[in-house]
């Protein structure tokens, strides 16, 4: 079958009644999440993860996990749409991806240009979400043929150059970001060893059997040790939200626009193909590109419509473009993807190259209904933006709280165990305190779930060279990504040293 | 950037790491048909954490810039919502969702700002009962109910 053919199957599986809903509901939780301060993508896909899996528990198992990766997959662009709105309204940004886009939101508010700004930031996001789409469709089969052709040394070296990737551009120190990764790695090897049985660093524990659950983990690092951060620092919005008069932009604005958003798009894609990249450094460099390429860059910084539309179809195509390495590869290029990938794992599929022949419904399921979703988003964002905008005013008496509530419900619903729960509050005093002395916490997330697979194909790999570890310098694939690998790293190193300045992702 | 904090944290993970190596060393070293055991990955990561820990410890010792931050915590309202948290975390089995998350609602909404109690009461009344309805009797998921002892249901 071609590719059409399997998109149309894979439409025919998004357009299923419950799957609609399921879109629906992810982008609508995706876009408050998005405005909420307080709650990023990382945090409102994990809380999410247990209750699609309560919600998707009467339909078989591999149409439960279509449609609860479809959900989870909505929150995730979603967020992206909706993070923009608070960097536009409030000058702060709902999600760390839409910092740029302050810059220039908040000078078109104050001008009283909020609609034209949320319009064309949702006509940008929509328009990279397209663009991100069409490169996923072309992308996936031929990678993932390539993948498929990897041994075991090739596999581990391919999760050592994405650590090593993750790790190079995360914070401010990579000592630190290093450090957090083999700490995320090392909490993995906690529990039975699949390979061999025998127990490790259980301490007689019966809880730690099974290993330490990636849900608690993210749940209690990033959504309890965000609301722990409000609590202790009285963050609150107190900003003056800007008004919104006219939600449809002129004509000028569509013709200034048209041309960043596409170039924003497709930069934004391919730096969210690189591991490690994402979404913030998307929508950073497609912002300079455009202030360079504009004809009266003086413009920008203070209201300039393409200094909005860029960065944010930047921000959007790039988690569009993250999606490809999960799903052609099994690994996960960012925090969020990470947290997406974990959910895979818990419905038993495993993201890689045999995704796309064991599971096709799901695998191009999930890649139709980002149409659907992107469309959904665009329809909802224009005329409901006045609404979100109220979300905004949600007062963080009510939400801190009902946040550690949600955890707890969450963590609760799919372990039922105590020791869970108060893993989850541990985690958050250990998350904040990590992530406020720039200690990396997606490192750390993307190690624990890509730990045990790293361990076996290591293992698996040696097993086959009889425990020589030659074979991954001998293998030329394998030593290719482990020298890519290596480069990420020293570059950056040799640029400071050289006195550069060097820009960091810092998600989470 | 704190550096006394930095180097804590760079002795505590090195701890940990030395932890992992002298741990994996009682892990049976072989797996049936290979010579390759359960404890190499562990304890070359625990080797990998241990170095990283001592330089970050030395680039602490390198820059000696001490910069106070004025921070201006909120210890107090911190504490009361974090144990409160985790007692509500660890009496949540004994008992019943509705109940203890009502409890920790009120708790939490009269830390963050006194006040309103009414709006407080019914606030968290709807969304303790109602997450529980919802999430047990319309999706059929499994919640610890009310205590028995309550003589409810």
């Amino acid at each position: 079958m071609s590719t059409i053919d399997y998109l149309a199957h894979g439409l025919a599986t998004a357009m299923q009644w419950h799957n609609i809903v399921f879109v629906f509901l992810g982008v609508l939780i995706g876009t408050v999440v998005g405005v909420l301060p307080g709650i990023g993508p990382m945090s409102g896909v994990a809380l999410l993860i247990p209750i699609t899996a309560t919600m998707t528990g009467g339909l078989g198992p591999e149409e439960a996990a279509t449609s609860s990766i479809i959900l989870l997959a909505g929150v995730y662009y979603g967020a992206m749409y909706g993070g923009s709105t608070t960097s536009i309204l409030l000058n702060t940004p709902g999600e760390s991806s839409s910092v740029v886009t302050t810059l220039d939101g908040y000078q078109m508010a104050k001008q009283g240009r909020a609609g034209a700004a949320l319009a064309i930031s949702a006509i940008g996001s929509f328009a990279a979400g397209i663009i991100s789409l069409i490169g996923l469709i072309f992308l996936a089969q031929p990678l993932s043929a390539v993948a498929i052709k990897f041994g075991p040394a090739e596999y581990f070296s391919l999760m050592v150059l994405g650590l090593l990737a993750i790790s190079g551009l995360a914070g401010k120190s990579m000592v630190k970001a290093l450090m957090m990764t083999a700490f995320g790695l090392l909490l993995a090897t906690i529990g039975i060893d699949s390979v061999s049985g025998v127990e490790r660093f259980t301490f007689g524990m019966p809880e730690l059997y099974q290993g330490l659950e990636f849900l608690t983990i993210a749940v209690g690092m990033f959504a309890v040790g965000e609301v722990f951060k409000t609590i202790l620092e009285r963050e609150s919005n107190d900003g003056e939200i800007a008004k919104i008069n006219r939600i449809l932009p002129t004509r000028q604005d569509m013709k200034e626009s048209a041309g960043p958003i596409a170039r924003g798009s497709v930069l934004g894609f391919f730096i969210g193909l690189l591991p490690g990249a994402g979404a913030i450094l998307a929508s950073f460099f497609s912002y300079v590109m455009e202030k360079k390429l504009s004809k009266n860059p003086e413009k920008f910084g203070k209201g300039a419509i393409a200094g909005v539309a860029a960065p944010e179809s930047a921000n959007n195509a790039a988690s569009g473009g993250a999606m490809i390495p999960l799903l052609t590869m099994g690994i996960p290029s960012s925090g969020t993807t990470a947290i997406l990938m974990g959910a895979f794992i818990m419905y038993n599929v495993q993201p890689g190259p045999l995704l796309f022949q064991d599971h096709p419904k799901l695998a191009w399921g999930v890649i139709a209904s980002m149409f659907v979703g992107n469309l959904m988003l665009l329809i909802l964002n224009m005329p409901l933006v006045k609404l979100f905008a109220k979300v905004i005013e949600t007062p963080a008496k009510y939400l801190i709280p009902l946040i550690i509530v949600f955890s707890v419900f969450g963590v609760y619903a799919v372990q039922y165990s105590t020791f869970d729960l108060l893993l989850i509050m541990a985690c958050g005093v250990i998350g904040y305190v990590l992530s406020k002395n720039d200690f990396p916490l997606a490192p750390l997330v993307l190690g624990l779930i890509l730990g045990p697979m790293m361990e076996n194909n290591m293992r698996r790999a040696l097993t086959i060279s009889n425990g020589d570890f030659m074979i991954f310098l001998q293998k030329p694939v394998s030593l290719a990504f482990l020298i890519i690998g290596v480069l990420w790293i020293s570059i950056p190193l040799l640029l400071k040293l050289r006195g550069k300045k060097v820009i960091i992702n810092e998600e989470g | 950037m704190n550096h006394s904090f930095d180097r804590y944290a760079g002795i505590v993970f090195c701890a940990i790491g030395i932890a992992f190596m002298i741990g994996s060393r009682s892990i049976t070293a072989s797996a049936y048909g290979s010579n390759v055991g359960a404890n190499i990955f562990p304890m070359f990561l625990g080797g990998f954490l241990s170095l990283m820990s001592a330089r970050l410890i030395y680039e602490t010792f390198r820059k000696q810039r001490q910069q106070k931050r004025q921070s201006n915590l909120d210890y107090k309202r911190f504490v009361i919502i974090f144990t409160a948290a985790v007692l509500y975390a660890f009496f949540l089995e004994d008992i019943g969702f509705v109940i203890s998350t009502f409890l920790f609602l009120m708790v939490g909404f009269q830390t963050m700002e006194r006040g309103k109690l009414w709006k407080s009461v019914l606030i968290a009344a709807c969304f303790s009962y109602g997450v529980y309805y919802l999430f047990v009797n319309v999706l059929d998921g499994s919640l610890p109910g009310f205590p028995a002892w309550l003589g409810i249901s």
